[in-house]
C-alpha cells in the first residue's frame, strides 16, 4: 500500500515488453528525478508448470530473466504490461514522456495519471494474507513472498 | 425442397468468413506442411512411430450387439480400430486471429465425424479418437485456420486470448510453448501442448502478416478491425434471437 499523498502515473505499452525493452525504459525511469517507486506489473511467469499433466517441471522462459538497472541485478517474474510510478510531484511527467517515446519506437504507449497503488487492504487482502501481513507491500506484490522490493542505489 | 444451411447471418467480411470456413464445400486453403509426426510431437499423446493404444478390441473382433443405430453409422478409422479419445486444444487470440472457439465448434461439426467438442471463452478443445484426431489436427493447423503467432495450441496453462502481443506479434503464453525464431522469421514449438520440453523442434511456419490476418478472421473487434455493431445483419439476428427465446421463455404455448 501506499500513501495517496503521492502523485501516481502508469505507462501502458501497446504490446508486452521483452526484457531488453523493460531494461531500457526501467534505465531511463530510475535516473529521472522524483520518481520514488516504480511497479512492474504483467502476466505471471511461473518457475514451474502450474496446471496440467506436466506440472511441477521447470518452466524455461524468454521473457523471465534478471536485467540490470542502475547496475543493480532485477530479476523478472512477469511479462511487463504495465509500469506504475509513485512521484515526488508532478515535475518529472514530461521526462519519462520522454523516455518513453524514445525506447518505444515500435509501438504506441499511454501515460495515464490517477491511482494505481493500494492505498488500503480490502477485505480479500486480509483473508488472504491476515492482519499482520506487512500493510507497505500489500497491493504491489504477495506479502509472502520471501524477496522484498529492490532499493536502487546511488540514482540521485 | 432439401434443406440448405446458411451458416450464420451478417453481411460483413468477418460473418462471411465464419460461412465460408463452417461450409463443408469450401476446401480450406492450405498454407503449411506440418507432417504426421510434427503433429504428434505437439500433441504428445504418443511417440511418433509407436502403435496406437487401444481402448478396447478392434469392432471386427468383438461381438456387437444388434442395434440399429450401429447398422446405420459407419465407424471412424480410429473407432473401428478401438483407439482411445485424445484431445486438442487450442487458443486464438482476440488480436485477428483466423478462428475462434465457437468458429471452431461450428465448423468441427460440419467436416469433421465423432468428435466431441468443448467450447470455452478462451479456449477450444477437440476429443476424438486417436488416428481420427491426428487426420483433424493436421488439417486445423496446416489450413487458413490456424495462425502461427495469434494461435496456439496449448493443452494446459491457456491463458492470454485476450491479452495484448509479445513485441515480436506473438501471443502471450505462461508456457511459451513457440517461439519465433528471428532469422529464419518462423514458428517453432519447442514444448508440446502440455508444456514438456520437445527433443526436436516444430516448425508451423510464418506468421501471417496483419493484412492477411484482417482478411481472414472471424472476430469482430472494434479496434482496427470490423465492429460487431457495424454489421447491422448479424444485429438484427441476434436481437431476433434473443427476444424470441425471451418471449418463449415465459409463454411457450405461443
Amino acid at each position: 500500500m501506499t500513501d495517496a499523498i503521492y502523485p501516481q502515473v502508469r505507462i501502458v505499452p501497446e504490446r508486452f515488453l521483452n526484457p531488453e525493452t523493460v531494461e531500457k525504459i526501467l534505465n531511463r525511469i530510475a535516473t529521472t528525478e522524483g520518481v520514488r517507486r516504480i511497479l512492474l506489473r504483467g502476466q505471471n511467469i511461473p518457475p514451474t508448470v502450474p496446471h496440467g499433466p506436466a506440472r511441477g517441471k521447470p518452466n524455461p522462459h524468454p521473457m523471465k530473466r534478471t536485467i540490470q538497472v542502475c547496475g543493480q541485478d532485477v530479476e523478472l517474474q512477469v511479462h511487463v504490461g504495465f509500469i506504475i510510478l509513485e512521484l515526488e510531484n508532478r515535475d518529472p511527467i514530461p521526462a519519462l514522456r520522454e523516455a518513453c517515446d524514445s525506447v518505444f519506437t515500435e509501438f504506441s504507449y499511454g501515460l495515464q495519471e490517477g491511482r494505481f497503488m493500494k492505498s488500503e487492504a480490502t477485505l480479500s487482502d486480509y483473508a488472504k494474507y491476515g492482519t499482520e501481513a506487512e500493510k507497505d507491500i500489500i497491493g504491489m506484490t504477495d506479502p509472502r513472498s520471501k524477496s522484498g522490493p529492490i532499493i536502487l542505489q546511488g540514482v540521485k | 425442397m432439401a434443406y440448405k444451411p446458411q451458416y450464420g447471418p451478417g453481411s460483413s467480411k468477418v460473418a462471411e468468413n465464419r460461412r465460408k470456413y463452417m461450409d463443408p464445400s469450401h476446401k480450406l486453403e492450405k498454407l503449411r506442411d506440418a507432417t504426421d509426426e510434427d503433429i504428434v510431437l505437439l500433441m504428445g499423446h504418443r511417440a511418433p512411430g509407436a502403435a496406437y493404444p487401444t481402448a478396447h478390441p478392434p469392432l471386427a473382433e468383438q461381438q456387437e450387439p444388434d442395434c440399429p443405430i450401429r447398422k446405420m453409422v459407419t465407424p471412424t478409422d480410429g473407432a473401428k480400430a478401438g483407439d482411445r479419445v485424445r484431445y486438442i486444444q487450442f487458443t486464438d487470440s482476440m488480436f485477428f486471429a483466423p478462428s475462434q472457439p465457437y468458429e471452431r465448434t461450428y465448423l468441427e461439426c460440419y467436416r469433421f465425424r465423432g468428435i466431441d467438442p468443448g467450447t470455452l471463452s478462451g479456449r477450444q478443445i477437440v476429443e476424438c479418437r486417436e488416428r481420427d484426431l491426428e487426420k483433424y489436427a493436421k488439417e486445423l493447423v496446416n489450413t487458413e485456420l490456424f495462425d502461427p503467432a495469434r494461435c496456439g495450441i496449448r493443452g494446459a496453462t491457456v491463458h492470454g486470448h485476450s491479452l495484448r502481443l509479445a513485441e515480436d506479434g506473438m501471443m502471450f503464453d505462461m508456457l511459451q510453448r513457440c517461439i519465433l525464431d528471428k532469422k529464419a522469421g518462423v514458428v517453432k514449438y519447442v514444448k508440446n501442448q502440455i508444456g514438456e520440453p520437445l527433443d526436436k523442434e516444430v516448425k508451423v511456419g510464418k506468421p501471417m502478416d496483419d493484412k492477411w490476418l484482417k482478411a481472414h478472421t472471424t472476430i469482430f473487434h472494434s479496434l482496427g478491425g470490423v465492429a460487431y455493431r457495424d454489421d447491422a445483419e448479424y444485429i438484427e439476428w441476434v436481437q431476433r434471437i434473443h427476444s424470441l427465446r425471451t418471449k418463449y421463455g415465459f409463454m411457450p404455448m405461443e
